[in-house]
């Protein structure tokens, strides 16, 4: 019988952290999921935490996590435990050839698709806060046909933030590209492959060379190149002699696009066994321990045999948590998720509210070691860990840690495993 | 219609368009989400007339990374088959190239026939006679065998048992590397298990398909459907070696003409790997591997990857002493069936594989491995250096 030491079930963030680390460890890791993870769709940066409950920004997030306590997945695995996991991530960036900047004690702000800024921990160099923030010039660049991203209005609302502090001008630029009926539209992932080749690069520096002055920042949409890299990136700052910066974007996000190429590229470096489109619907549980989950694909049902379980099958709008009128249960494991039964009392009355959401706060009680637990407060599984968005005690939307408690829930659960069994 | 087939199900998350190769490699093409659902919205109010349907590969990679289930290629593929009821063919190339069962069948034939249809093919290349067609002078078109598999099967010497399984060859086994379903029948004799092969299986419907043939598909669905309810109705699984007609048969079936039969069947059609790996899971596969020392860099085709049952390959291979085994990652070989030897489509295939092709040149691997025919020609042309089907290792191994 094919058994793996650790099946992880999910392939966003969490999951292929959770499998990597695990793999390193010396583990072998099969990792079952069914469609690309959301990091794809994702701004590929690592939110640690960006906003206190009542909506302060956190300028040093280790220090606003020791405070945290009670039900918050930070809580949970410790300040230690989230330095480690971050650091642990920066190392396998650096590995793969695309090292992030940026450090847990402090916080930089990045700018947003329309031209906000918000905090945030961990960025690929191309987001990298400092540039913007020491920039005298910001000189925002659209592309021509380009409909997601407006270069006037990011100036201008980043002119409502900086006013006369900074020169903000913008410019929107000529793409050589083929047009009419015969093509479809230009997306950033189109100028991203053009940026990738060396004429596109000589043909784009030529027409921004005019405009660059010293101490100016070119702000840009993520368009600098499809590979987790810098080629594009440095080949241009050295061609213009100046910084070149993303910013978040509209999907399909090139910034998380890269995350996603970096950490499936690791995990198959390590022997991470991708068992693809496959969906688990199911587990067996015997004297509290898991021993196999249930997959469907392509006409008939799979057993996968595993030591330890990952769960990392996101929240509502991953799949991994099933919500009805006044009920909501993790499907795979079968825990139901203690909710109000009036489906009105789940939420504030405004969508976009001045507080965390509260049922963005649903989600699996886990224990110390992320161990899942049922409604009485018992173990679901010991074998079964449970990582990123599907636990409860956190609206990573409003406090901004999504892909912070992705990885250290994630570094967590793959090192409670226990020893190299290879 | 099938209840699978819901446009809706999109949430036009468009991380399909993000790893469509085809939307990498040329703006000809609108992308996935654009062509499949968002368009099969307006379809269902007017006639299509989207002529970049035309680039959809149906290599599938959108099905695999659609989180919430909606068979995008599928979406395309049936708009397709409507968009050429009315609109005119870019050329013949679509009409050959849906059609190869019928060349295959002829060459094989005929005495002599694959070798003249070999010279013919070399010198109709060398002439440029292929463009005309529609079909691409550079592309690898792959070589007729001068013995059919159907032909080679009779002369195997099979010891009788009895557990059976029924092998669905393809034609690209059939016609083109016979000596694949040669080596299945050698590595399932070493697993104690008979292999028998039905002559009256026609074309899964695959090149049919991705041609816009869809009534032509249909009739061999249904003609392979009843042949498969006879086998299993026996008791007996059927077994594919080619990754293309195992989704055709298991799953585009299902989405392209649904039936309580279909549906019945799918669940007894096994790759030749996952077949094995599934014996190994109960514990009767024979491990009495010789070593066969050597690297080899895996391919897993497209077609594999979205069906959902792993990597039985790399499972079982890195079981024979002395084999190193390493995944490519390196996305579509870009061939995708038979759109790489259009004319038109080429360099599209060319420019895809092009990561994959660097790949197997940079690994120092002496070897490819891919379960997919079409993958193991794309991959041979674009680095040069030989690719086989996994059963052929094992029946190495077996030997």
């Amino acid at each position: 019988m094919r058994m793996h030491d650790v099946v992880v079930i999910g392939s966003g963030l969490a999951g292929l952290f959770a499998a990597c680390i695990a793999a390193e460890q010396g583990k072998n890791v099969s990792l079952i999921s069914y469609g690309a993870g959301a990091l794809t769709v994702g701004g590929g940066i690592i939110d640690a935490l960006g906003y206190t409950d009542d909506g302060k920004p956190v300028k040093n997030p280790s220090e606003a996590i020791k405070g945290l306590t009670g039900k918050h997945p930070y809580s949970k695995v410790g300040i230690a435990g989230v330095e480690q996991a971050l650091q642990a991530f920066q190392r396998i960036a650096a590995a793969e050839g695309y090292p992030f900047i940026g450090d847990s004690t402090k916080n930089q702000w990045v700018a947003t698709a329309i031209g906000a800024l918000k905090p945030t921990c961990l960025t690929p160099k191309t987001m990298d806060g400092s540039a913007l923030k020491e920039a005298t010039k910001v000189l925002v660049v659209g592309f021509e046909g380009l409909k997601d991203f407006y270069a006037d209005m990011v100036q201008k609302n980043l002119l409502n933030i900086y006013g006369e502090r900074k020169e903000i001008r913008a410019v929107t630029t000529e793409l050589p590209f083929e047009k009419g009926r015969d093509v479809r539209d230009i997306s950033a992932m189109d100028i991203a492959r053009w940026l990738d080749t060396e004429e596109g690069r000589a043909h784009f520096a030529g027409q921004m060379k005019q405009y660059v002055k010293p101490g100016m920042v070119l702000l840009m949409p993520p368009v600098l190149g499809t590979m987790p890299n810098y080629c594009v990136q440095e080949a241009l700052e050295r061609a213009l002699g100046c910084r070149l910066i993303e910013v978040s974007s509209m999907p399909p996000a090139l910034t998380g696009y890269r995350l996603n190429k970096m950490m499936t590229s690791y995990a198959h470096k390590l022997g991470v066994r991708f068992v693809t489109k496959a969906k688990v619907i199911g587990s067996h549980i015997i004297n509290g321990v898991c021993k196999y989950v249930v997959t469907t694909g392509c006409g008939r049902e799979q057993k996968h045999y595993g030591s330890t379980f990952i769960l990392a099958t996101g929240g509502v709008f991953g799949g991994g948590l099933a919500t009805g009128m006044g009920e909501m249960t993790e499907p795979i494991f079968n825990i139901d998720i203690e909710v109000p039964k009036v489906q009105t009392e789940w939420s504030h009355k405004a969508l976009f509210s001045d507080g965390k959401q509260i049922f963005a706060q649903y989600g699996v009680e886990v224990d110390k070691d992320l161990v899942p637990l049922t409604a009485n407060g018992e173990k679901v599984a010991k074998n079964i860990r449970v990582v990123g968005r599907t636990l409860a005690g956190y609206d990573y939307c409003y406090e901004k840690s999504g892909n912070g408690v992705a990885l250290a829930t994630a570094y967590q659960a793959a090192m409670s495993i226990g020893g190299a069994k290879k | 219609m099938n209840h699978a087939i819901n446009p809706d199900k999109c949430t036009a998350c468009t991380m399909c368009v993000a790893e469509c190769p085809v939307t990498a490699a040329t703006r000809k093409f609108r992308g996935p989400k654009m062509t499949g659902p968002a368009l099969d919205r307006m379809r269902k109010q007017i006639q299509d007339d989207d002529f970049m349907l035309d680039y959809c590969s149906n290599c599938k990679n959108c099905d695999l990374t659609c989180p919430s289930g909606v068979p995008i290629s599928t979406l395309n593929m049936l708009a397709r088959a409507e968009y050429y009821k009315t609109h005119k063919r870019k050329s013949q190339a679509d009409d050959m190239l849906a059609h190869g069962e019928k060349m295959g069948k002829l060459v094989c034939s005929l005495p002599m026939g694959s070798m003249l249809m070999n010279m013919g093919m070399s010198i109709g290349k060398a002439m440029h006679m292929m463009e005309p067609l529609g079909i691409s002078g550079k592309a690898p078109m792959p070589s007729y065998a001068d013995e059919s598999f159907f032909s080679k099967f009779k002369k195997i010497k099979q010891q009788s048992y009895p557990k059976k399984v029924v092998f669905f060859p393809g034609c690209f086994i059939n016609y083109n590397q016979p000596e694949v379903g040669v080596d299945l029948v050698k590595a399932y004799q070493a697993n104690h298990i008979e292999v028998i092969v039905d002559e009256s299986f026609v074309c899964c419907g695959s090149p049919l398909v991705s041609g816009g043939y869809l009534d032509e598909a249909r009739e061999n669905s249904e003609r392979n459907t009843s042949i498969i309810q006879k086998w299993i109705s026996k008791g007996y699984e059927v077994i594919t070696a080619c990754t293309s007609c195992g989704l055709m048969l298991r799953q585009e079936y299902e989405e392209l003409f649904p039936s309580v039969e279909v549906a019945e069947n799918a669940g007894h059609i096994y790759d030749a790997m996952e077949y094995l790996a599934k014996l190994y899971d109960e514990g009767a596969l024979n491990t009495n591997f010789a070593a066969i020392p050597g690297s080899l860099i895996y391919h897993a085709p497209c077609h594999l990857k979205v069906q959902g049952f792993g990597r039985p390959t790399l499972d079982l291979l890195s079981m024979i002493p002395g084999v190193k085994i390493e995944e490519a990652d390196a996305g579509c070989c870009g061939l995708s069936g038979s759109y790489g030897f259009k004319a038109d489509k080429y360099e599209i295939s060319m420019q895809i594989g092009a990561k994959l092709f660097e790949r197997i040149k940079q690994s120092g691997a002496q070897q490819g491995v891919s379960e997919c025919g079409i993958c193991r020609l794309q991959m041979k042309n674009g680095s040069g250096k030989d690719a086989v089907h996994p059963i052929s290792i094992l029946a190495q191994a077996y030997a």
